[in-house]
């Protein structure tokens, strides 16, 4: 469009008319206009045919059990009985645990490596961050599964126990067997997986502060403390909502790293130590083991479909908490 | 002594409350000796030696890359936030040399304020923008700060166009607007020096002339620096110049002496536009 316009200046006030039938462009002009325009539009379809497609397919579940389908605290195979609410409870929370302890580690990573860092120094750090955000997941959910399970089951949760079994407010977090797997394992796998996202973005953002105002702040005698929490963190706030949601979308739809060491059980609760199940995860295990035309791979379709509503949810904050500043 | 002297005097200084001698004019402010700069291998600065007097504008002109805002940046120690940039000399500030390693630079800061090339109105409104420098180093209760505010944008000539909205974002003002902010910021924490690097090259002429007369006022309390790159603007402001070529000091003299009648020869070349 904007190479159109450049060549045409004088017709740029009347291009939307042009655009469509194309009858006052010359011939390449016209097929490049269309290519990206189709391009554009594909997203479009391929968006309602997502939507559609889960939607569709889910209905059987939501016409059985009603829209409170996604608040059923069932998931029964042999009664035939389903409801997302446990693997949507553990999508959720494991997200949020994710991100709670990967928000500090990227926030904290990415000052350092722009404000603080010797350049060579953050050189190698910096790559180290890439190439981390560019390991599979599979192979994270493979180190979560031989590295933190065990840990978890053999050190924290016997630590916690110990000193914690009487506390109330912190029992019912840390209550469970020591298998080692559940929210928290998961919600740490994930928090190293979308950490080094998060770092990117944050570090992007805080590049583009200009130094200038990073160095008035200093210039006024303020502390490197005061510097990021009353100056870069205000200034960067929308970029640093976008780097969260980044890493929340990464988050609440990862399935193999979180079927590695969540346990898989579908239930609800809140020990954070006790196996429990994600959308994404009890989708993928159960997919292979459902008929076609059932009302368990509808109910499977149905949880696909709360899952992107939730995506979408997570984006439409953001854009909220986006908005106001502007 | 003049009454513009006598009148800085009443202000609540640190230095000329504590230090008799520094009442005594003639006063320096700033006394650069033997100073050396460093970007890594870079020698940048060489052998600088100036005085830059008490409560006197002095410009640094030269052409781009002659080290003069480097110069600048020595005096608040702002080079520090950057690995592998070094000086070594002296600049006595107060009796005490700046480039003393274990000064403390944030009551430097404090106490050497600085304005840049472009406004740079932080995220916040334009009371907090003020507020900031102030709460880091004093504690005053509401009614003190909102007087505090009230006095350093009317000396910045801001207070009547902003009065009804200080607490609407200062990134709303016109950019001259928020140049001035910028310093009424920097006097807000009652500093002895002003830095300026070229603080009207990013506004238009109208601006600029109000800056520049802002700086007539602002001479009576504070010693200012200035960088600029425009000729006439140093003649208009400045008391004493000082000219910079390849991080060289070259000649520093009295305004008027220096843009009627300089002694070298690269001087008179520069000024008249010759290069640079």
């Amino acid at each position: 469009m904007t190479l159109a316009t450049a060549t045409q200046p004088t017709e740029a006030r009347d291009k939307a008319g042009v655009s469509h039938s194309g009858s006052r462009r010359s011939g390449p002009d016209t097929a490049f206009h269309l290519l990206v325009a189709a391009s554009a539009l594909l997203v479009l379809v391929v968006l309602g045919g997502l939507v559609v497609l889960m939607g569709v397919g889910g209905s059987q579940a939501f016409r059985t059990f009603g829209l409170g389908f996604a608040f059923r605290d069932v998931w029964n195979p042999v009664a035939d009985q389903y409801g997302a609410w446990a693997p949507l409870f553990g999508t959720i929370v494991s997200t949020l645990i994710g991100v709670i302890i990967a928000l500090p580690l990227a926030f904290g990573t990415a000052f350092w490596l722009t404000a603080m860092a010797p350049p060579r120094i953050a050189a190698i750090v910096g790559t180290a961050v890439q190439l981390l955000a560019a390991v599979p997941s599979i192979i994270f959910g493979m180190w979560g599964f031989f590295t933190i399970v065990p840990f978890m089951a053999r050190t924290v949760q016997p630590f916690l126990t110990h000193h914690f079994k009487h506390v109330p407010g912190i029992r019912f977090i840390i209550h469970g067997a020591p298998f080692g797997t559940g929210l928290m394992t998961a919600g740490l796998v994930l928090a190293v997986m979308i950490a080094p996202f998060m770092t990117a973005v944050m570090r992007d953002v805080f590049a583009a502060m200009p130094n200038m105002l990073r160095e008035s702040a200093y210039g006024l005698g303020a502390t490197r403390w005061d510097v990021m929490w009353k100056v870069v963190v205000p200034w960067s706030r929308s970029g640093m909502i976008g780097a969260i949601v980044l890493g929340m979308g990464r988050a609440l739809g990862e399935t193999m790293a979180v079927t590695f060491v969540i346990g898989n059980v579908t239930a609800v609760g809140w020990s954070l130590f006790a196996p429990r199940s994600t959308v994404a995860s009890l989708i993928a295990l159960q997919f292979p083991e459902s008929p076609a035309g059932s009302l368990r791979l509808s109910s499977l379709l149905a949880l696909g479909f709360i899952l992107m509503l939730l995506s979408f949810a997570s984006l439409a904050l953001a854009r909220m908490l986006r908005g106001d500043t502007k | 002594m003049t009454p513009e002297t006598l009148q800085g005097m009443t202000q609540d200084f640190m230095m000329t409350e504590t230090d008799p001698q520094m009442v005594k004019s003639p006063e320096v402010a700033l006394a650069v000796r033997n100073l050396n700069f460093y970007y890594g291998e870079n020698h940048a600065l060489h052998d600088i030696s100036v005085d830059f007097p008490a409560r006197r504008v002095t410009a640094m002109i030269g052409p781009s890359g002659c080290g003069k805002s480097t110069l600048l940046r020595v005096f608040n120690r702002m080079y520090d936030l950057y690995p592998g940039q070094r000086a070594t000399g002296e600049v006595i500030f107060d009796g005490r040399n700046v480039l003393d390693r274990d000064l403390d630079l944030n009551i430097l800061r404090a106490r050497v304020g600085m304005v840049f090339q472009k406004p740079t109105p932080f995220p916040m409104s334009i009371y907090d923008n003020i507020a900031f420098g102030v709460r880091l180093h004093e504690k005053l209760n509401k009614a003190d700060m909102d007087a505090r505010v009230q006095d350093v944008l009317t000396r910045v000539a801001l207070w009547n166009e902003v009065r009804d909205r200080l607490n609407a974002p200062a990134s709303g003002l016109s950019g001259g607007q928020q140049q001035r902010l910028c310093i009424a910021r920097s006097i807000a924490t009652r500093p002895e020096v002003l830095l300026l690097d070229e603080p009207t090259s990013a506004l238009d002429p109208i601006s600029t002339a109000r800056i520049e007369e802002l700086l007539d006022e602002l001479k009576e309390e504070f010693t200012i620096a200035i960088v600029t790159h425009n000729m006439q603007q140093a003649a208009r402001c400045a008391d004493q110049v000082a000219f910079f070529y390849m991080g060289r000091l070259i000649e520093v003299d009295s305004a008027d002496r220096m843009f009627t009648n300089p002694k070298q020869q690269q001087t008179q070349d520069y000024i008249t536009g010759r290069f640079g």
